[in-house]
């Protein structure tokens, strides 16, 4: 079709400024969208840009950033100043001495299989001590203390879901199987097959303060999410200091500090002050509503010193009750008493909501938030 | 093009035309994308919030067209069994039954057994069969999970299904496929890349006070605008559950059944429960409503 050449080329060449600007669009939706613009009428702007966004975007947050290619490319408009939204995240250098999430390597060269042995000598070199609370500890340390965690991944409690799988023993009969067997014996059912409900992990999501010193604490957290969603549990993470983040995606690196330097690159504010119930209610309006927590263990890590509105933090809290299955409150605070009352009025608001509460400051809470998880059916 | 049904239309204004004709009034962007999947074959993804019309867009081209609406609802651990096809299994239990008791030595009868007298057909195999004489609606594919979206995956992409014992019957020509979303979960990239995607937003006000005036015939245009306007103001008010056009069209419909024929503080406050659905709504709205329900 030579005469439709030139529209091809100009609908190939805005994917391509398209895939610059961050969407994923392969070549089969280019060509879709060419055969969608040749039953359409190519000389009618409207109907280029409804044909592209058809076929072009797959999701809601990416057509603001359709829009703003498609106006540079076909009206030759230039882009709005600082503060467009891209689909990239922008990188705020942050002044490096104020970067609180400094990672120290934890893995020594390429090998993970050195890992055992060096374990043993790095536990034996820096006496590791599983009582000995984070902020306490050298950068060393916590190397070390992490290398050990890595080996401990959160397992999530189960819940029934409402698919069924063939079982010796179980509340539903399975009728196909039945029939099956029925025709060897003539029409007399023998033996009764059963079905039984499977079981499914249930979603984990993590909400960590980082602001001040709650960011020691935090980033252990961050390694417990980092080997869990590497065991395919699904598995959600934010930070909160005076806003939230979202840094699931961050996350989904294979080396653990890679992905933990990506989250630290994608928070973005350092300024200390914590805002937690503002945090929270943005959680339950942008993820919680949505259904993202709906049926999940919720963890929360924060000392509950909250500067803004404690109204605001006791709705989000019964909100979030409501929307998840558990809360899980990691208070460093806490420390090793067993009789904690919570001194601070963010953690008294949000105290009736909470189902565990733990402290989460040094190793072994954190290996007891490990054993207790699986139980909160 | 077959039948008698109408033709395909030829242009985006016609389709335009035509779902006005049966009562929905689509936006621009909604015709365009409506009109591609048809010429192209392809099925569509409408997302967007609740009570916006996705659902009712499927029913109003099943009208246009003069097709068949098959709809298949999704919820969470639906599986072949329901979507697809199942076998009768009583009756098949029965017929073995009657055949032993009669010591028939009948060669096929094993085979009748998988006949389709004992083929329940489900919404899915239904669109297959039907072909382009359907449109297939799948009703909030949200609520389904990741296993059933990708067995989804596979019929979208071939349009055929194999039944072990039956065989293979493939569509000869393809239903139109509309699917929506309530985005309460994140589909599938491999499913969405399958489908043409649109996201259905909220009219804008002029729309939202036309559909109401075609939609309820006898409403008075003030009180249409009036109603319109509170309902705009309420989207802005940041509720829990947000009013779609659905809860317009039911508070339109309340007014008028209770024979009210002006919207202030009192009738508002008297019907609100056909728009706002939360109790911390309720009162968030309670607190604002002379302003919500003043002005036009």
């Amino acid at each position: 079709m030579p005469d439709q050449a030139p529209v091809v080329e100009l609908l190939v060449a805005f994917g391509q400024e398209l895939r610059e600007a961050g969407l994923p669009v392969g070549t089969g939706d280019v060509m879709t969208c060419c055969a969608a613009v040749a039953t359409l009428d190519p000389s009618d702007l409207a109907d280029l840009y409804w044909a592209g966004r058809t076929t072009m975007v797959t999701r809601r947050d990416q057509i603001p950033v359709y829009d703003r290619v498609f106006r540079r490319f076909f009206l030759g408009q230039p882009d709005a100043p600082a503060g467009a939204e891209t689909l990239k995240p922008a990188i705020r250098a942050a002044t490096p001495a104020r970067s609180v999430l400094e990672i120290p390597a934890t893995e020594r060269g390429e090998s993970g299989d050195d890992e055992e042995v060096s374990l043993g000598l790095m536990a034996s070199d820096t006496e590791v001590r599983r009582d000995k609370s984070f902020a306490a500890c050298t950068p060393e340390e916590l190397a070390a203390l992490r290398r050990i965690m890595a080996r401990i991944r959160l397992t999530p409690p189960r819940r029934c879901t409402r698919r069924t799988a063939p079982a010796p023993t179980g509340s539903r009969p399975d009728m196909r199987r039945t029939v099956r067997e029925t025709m060897r014996t003539h029409g007399e059912p023998a033996e009764l097959f059963w079905r039984r409900r499977r079981e499914r992990m249930r979603p984990l999501i993590l909400i960590l303060d980082i602001s001040g010193s709650m960011s020691d604490y935090s980033r252990n957290l961050l390694q417990f999410a980092h080997s869990t969603s590497r065991a395919a549990a699904r598995v959600e993470v934010f930070c909160f200091g005076t806003r939230l983040t979202r840094i699931t995606k961050a996350l989904e690196r294979r080396r653990v500090d890679d992905a933990l330097d990506q989250a630290a690159k994608a928070v973005v504010d350092w300024e200390g002050g914590t805002r937690i119930g503002d945090s929270l209610d943005a959680f339950v309006r942008g993820w919680g509503r949505r259904g993202t927590s709906r049926g999940a263990i919720v963890v929360i890590c924060s000392d509950g010193l909250d500067r803004g509105d404690p109204a605001v933090l006791a709705g989000a809290m019964e909100r979030l009750g409501r929307l998840s299955h558990r809360i899980v409150w990691m208070n460093p605070h806490k420390g090793d008493s067993t009789d904690f009352r919570p001194s601070t009025l963010g953690m008294m608001v949000a105290a009736p909501n909470i189902d565990l509460l733990l402290s989460g400051h040094d190793l072994r809470s954190l290996e007891e938030l490990a054993a207790l998880l699986p139980e909160l059916r | 093009m077959s039948e008698g049904r109408p033709d395909h239309p030829a242009t985006v204004g016609e389709l335009t035309d035509l779902l006005r004709g049966h009562g929905y009034l689509a936006d621009r962007g909604m015709s365009t994308a409506l009109f591609v999947a048809l010429s192209l074959g392809r099925p569509i993804l409408l997302e967007g919030e609740v009570g916006v019309g996705k659902t009712e867009v499927a029913k109003a081209l099943a009208a246009v067209f003069e097709r068949r609406l098959i709809r298949l609802q999704c919820y969470e651990g639906i599986d072949t069994n329901q979507a697809l096809y199942e076998w009768d299994y009583a009756r098949q239990m029965l017929q073995i039954r009657a055949l032993s008791e009669r010591q028939l030595d009948d060669e096929d009868a094993v085979d009748k057994l998988f006949g389709p007298k004992f083929l329940l057909e489900r919404p899915l195999l239904e669109a297959v069969r039907a072909g382009d004489r359907a449109v297939l609606l799948i009703d909030e594919i949200d609520r389904a999970d990741d296993e059933f979206e990708a067995f989804l995956l596979e019929l979208l992409s071939d349009f055929q299904i194999t039944i072990p014992e039956v065989g293979t019957v493939a569509a000869a020509t393809r239903p139109l496929v509309v699917l929506t979303s309530n985005r309460t979960r994140e589909l599938h990239d491999a499913l969405k890349r399958r489908c043409l995607y649109h996201w259905v937003g909220y009219p804008s006000p002029e729309r939202e006070v036309e559909i109401v005036l075609v939609r309820t015939p006898g409403v008075a245009e003030g009180l249409a605008r009036k109603i319109v306007a509170a309902v705009n103001r309420l989207r802005q008010l940041d509720l829990a559950k947000p009013p779609g056009v659905a809860e317009t069209l039911d508070w339109v419909a309340t007014l008028q059944v209770l024979g009210e024929d002006d919207l202030d503080e009192r009738s508002a406050a008297d019907t609100l429960g056909a728009v706002v659905k939360e109790r911390d709504d309720l009162e968030l709205v309670h607190e604002h409503l002379e302003e919500i329900v003043s002005g036009a």
